[in-house]
C-alpha cells in the first residue's frame, strides 16, 4: 500500500505541475473574460437577425460538404476492405497483420486537419484535397473496424458449410458476409457521420466545403451571415444524424 | 453388408497437445446402420465424427469413408463432402439469415460452383429443402430468421439443413444434448426415421445411454480416444454405460471388455 500511496502522490504532483505550468507560460490574461460580457453580448447581437440573402452560398457549400463526405466515406471503405483482410488475424498472417495494425494507428494518429493542411500544398485548394483527407484519415479507423467484423464472425457455420462441400466465394456470401453484413453497415454509417461533421472544418484551411463560408463571414466581420451558415451546418448535422438512425435502425 | 466407414489403427493429437484425441482406434459401420457412440466428455466423439466428415487433419492411420480412403494431408474433395452430412453440436446456422436460406446451404455442395455463389438455386434444389423442412415439421418456419427461434426449433432446422444435402452418412455430433428429456427423444426419432427412409447410415454421438440404445441399433463406448465397448443396443447393460462414465480407472476388469 505504501508504494501505491507513493505512486499516487507522484502523479498528483505531476498534474499539479503541469497545470501550473500552462497557467504560467501562456499569454492567457483571465481578466479579458472578465471585461467580456459587453462584447459577447454585441458579437451575439451583431448575428441577430442571421441574414438570409446568402441562401445560395449554404446551399453551394452544404453540396460541396456532402460530396467530400460522400466522396471521401466511398475512398474510406475502398482503401478499408483491402486493408481490413490484411489487418484480420483470421484472414492474414501475424507477419502481415501486425504491421497492418500498426500502420492504421499512426494514420488514425495524424489530426484530419493536418493531412488536409498537406494535401492543400500538394494539390491545391478546392474540395479535392479535402475529399483525400478524409479517406486515407477515415481509413485508419475504418479498417480497423472492418477487421474486427472480420475477427467476429463465428466460425462454426462456415465449417458447416465447407462440410456441406460449398465452395470458398460460396463460403463467403451465405456464411461470413451474412455475419458480417449488420456490422460493417453501421461502421460505415458511423464513419460517414463522423466524416460529415469533421469535413465542416475543411474550408478553414482550403480544402473545401461550406466551413469556407464561415470563415469568410467571420473574417469580414459579416457576422449575420456567418448565423445563417452556422445554423445551416447544425440543421444539415441534425438532418444526417436523423437520417442514420433511419438507417441503422433498418439494418439492426 | 459393405462398409460405409472404415477406420484402423487411427491416432490423432489436436495440435500443440500432448494429449492423444484418438489412440490407436478401429472402428467400422456398415451400410443402414445407426450407431450411437457414448462417453464423457473428452473422450474422442467429436473428434471421430470429424474426423469421418473428412474436417481433421494429420492423424495417422488408415481411413476410408463411402468407398474411398481419405487423406490426412489433403483437403477432401467438395463433391465427396456433400456424401457425408454434419450435424453440429451447436448447430452452426447463420443466425441472420432465414431457416429456408439456412436449408438451401446444405444444397451448396450439390451445385456448380458460380450457380451456388450466385444464389439462382434451381427448381429441384428449392424442393429437395422444402420437403426437409416439411420432415422436420418446420415449413411453417421456412420464411423466419433463426435468430428468432427456439433451441428445440434450431435443431429441426441443422437436421433439415443436413437432410437437403441428400449425404449417404449423417455423423450427428450430440444433437439432443441442448434439449429436455421428451424433446431430445422427439429429435433422434426424427433424425433416425429421416435417415431410414433415405437409406442413409447414421452415427451419433451422446451423453445419453437410454436415448442412445432407444434410438441406435449398435452402441460404442469411448474413453481416453479408445473404444472401450462396441455392442448391439440389446445387450448393453446399465452397469457397462454407468463404468464408461465413472471418474476412475473405468474397464479395468477384464469381463467388460469381453462385452459384445
Amino acid at each position: 500500500m505504501r508504494s501505491r500511496g507513493l505512486g499516487g502522490f507522484a502523479a498528483g504532483s505531476f498534474v499539479a505541475v503541469a497545470v501550473l505550468w500552462s497557467f504560467a507560460t501562456t499569454d492567457v490574461d483571465f481578466s479579458r473574460i472578465m471585461s467580456a460580457g459587453p462584447r459577447i453580448a454585441d458579437f451575439l447581437g451583431r448575428m441577430i437577425p442571421p441574414d438570409p440573402t446568402v441562401m445560395d452560398e449554404i446551399i453551394k457549400g452544404s453540396a460541396e460538404t456532402l460530396r467530400i463526405a460522400i466522396l471521401g466515406t466511398l475512398g474510406a471503405v475502398v482503401l478499408s476492405v483491402p486493408f481490413g483482410v490484411l489487418a484480420s488475424d483470421t484472414m492474414a498472417p501475424p507477419a502481415l497483420y501486425q504491421p497492418v495494425r500498426t500502420l492504421l494507428a499512426f494514420i488514425r494518429a495524424i489530426p484530419l486537419i493536418l493531412v488536409a493542411m498537406l494535401l492543400v500544398g500538394a494539390v491545391g485548394l478546392g474540395p479535392l484535397p479535402g475529399m483525400i483527407a478524409i479517406a486515407f484519415h477515415a481509413t485508419g479507423m475504418l479498417a480497423k473496424f472492418y477487421a474486427e467484423a472480420i475477427d467476429g464472425v463465428s466460425r462454426a457455420p462456415i465449417s458447416a458449410l465447407e462440410s456441406a462441400g460449398a465452395g470458398s466465394l460460396a463460403r463467403l456470401r451465405y456464411a461470413i458476409w451474412p455475419q458480417m453484413a449488420p456490422v460493417v453497415v453501421r461502421d460505415t454509417i458511423f464513419r460517414f457521420e463522423l466524416n460529415l461533421r469533421e469535413s465542416l472544418i475543411l474550408g478553414i484551411v482550403g480544402a473545401g466545403g461550406i466551413g469556407f463560408y464561415i470563415q469568410t463571414y467571420v473574417r469580414s466581420f459579416q457576422y449575420e451571415k456567418a448565423a445563417s451558415v452556422s445554423l445551416a451546418v447544425i440543421a444539415l448535422v441534425i438532418a444526417i444524424e436523423a437520417f442514420n438512425v433511419a438507417l441503422r435502425r433498418r439494418f439492426a | 453388408m459393405s462398409a460405409v466407414a472404415q477406420i484402423d489403427d487411427v491416432s490423432f493429437a489436436h495440435p500443440g497437445s500432448e494429449l492423444r484425441a484418438l489412440q490407436r482406434l478401429s472402428f467400422r459401420v456398415a451400410a443402414g446402420e445407426t450407431v450411437a457412440v457414448l462417453g464423457p466428455s473428452g473422450a474422442g466423439k467429436t473428434t471421430l465424427l470429424t474426423l469421418l466428415d473428412g474436417r481433421l487433419h494429420g492423424w495417422r492411420g488408415l481411413v476410408s469413408v463411402l468407398d474411398a480412403p481419405l487423406d490426412p494431408d489433403q483437403p477432401q474433395p467438395r463433391a465427396r463432402r456433400a456424401d457425408t452430412g454434419f450435424i453440429f453440436q451447436e448447430f452452426a446456422l447463420v443466425e441472420r439469415s432465414t431457416v429456408l436460406r439456412n436449408v438451401i446451404n446444405g444444397r451448396l455442395g450439390r451445385m456448380p460452383p458460380l450457380r451456388a455463389f450466385l444464389g439462382n438455386s434451381s427448381p429441384r434444389d428449392l424442393k429437395i429443402a422444402r420437403d426437409a423442412l416439411i420432415d422436420c415439421g418446420i415449413a411453417d418456419l421456412a420464411e423466419r430468421r433463426v435468430d428468432s427461434l427456439s433451441g428445440g426449433q434450431r435443431q429441426r432446422v441443422a437436421i433439415a439443413r443436413c437432410l437437403a444435402q441428400e449425404p449417404l452418412l449423417i455423423l450427428a455430433d450430440e444433437p439432443v444434448s441442448n434439449l429436455d428429456p421428451a424433446r431430445a427423444a422427439e429429435i433422434l426419432a426424427l433424425l433416425t426415421g429421416a435417415a431410414r427412409s433415405r437409406n442413409a447410415t447414421v452415427l451419433f454421438s451422446s451423453h445419453q445411454p437410454e436415448l442412445a440404445c432407444r434410438f441406435a441399433e449398435r452402441v460404442v463406448g469411448m474413453r481416453d480416444g479408445r473404444i472401450v465397448f462396441d455392442a448391439p443396443a440389446a445387450n448393453l447393460t446399465n452397469d457397462t454405460t454407468a463404468e464408461l462414465y465413472r471418474e476412475t480407472a473405468p474397464f479395468s476388469r477384464p469381463s467388460l471388455r469381453a462385452v459384445g
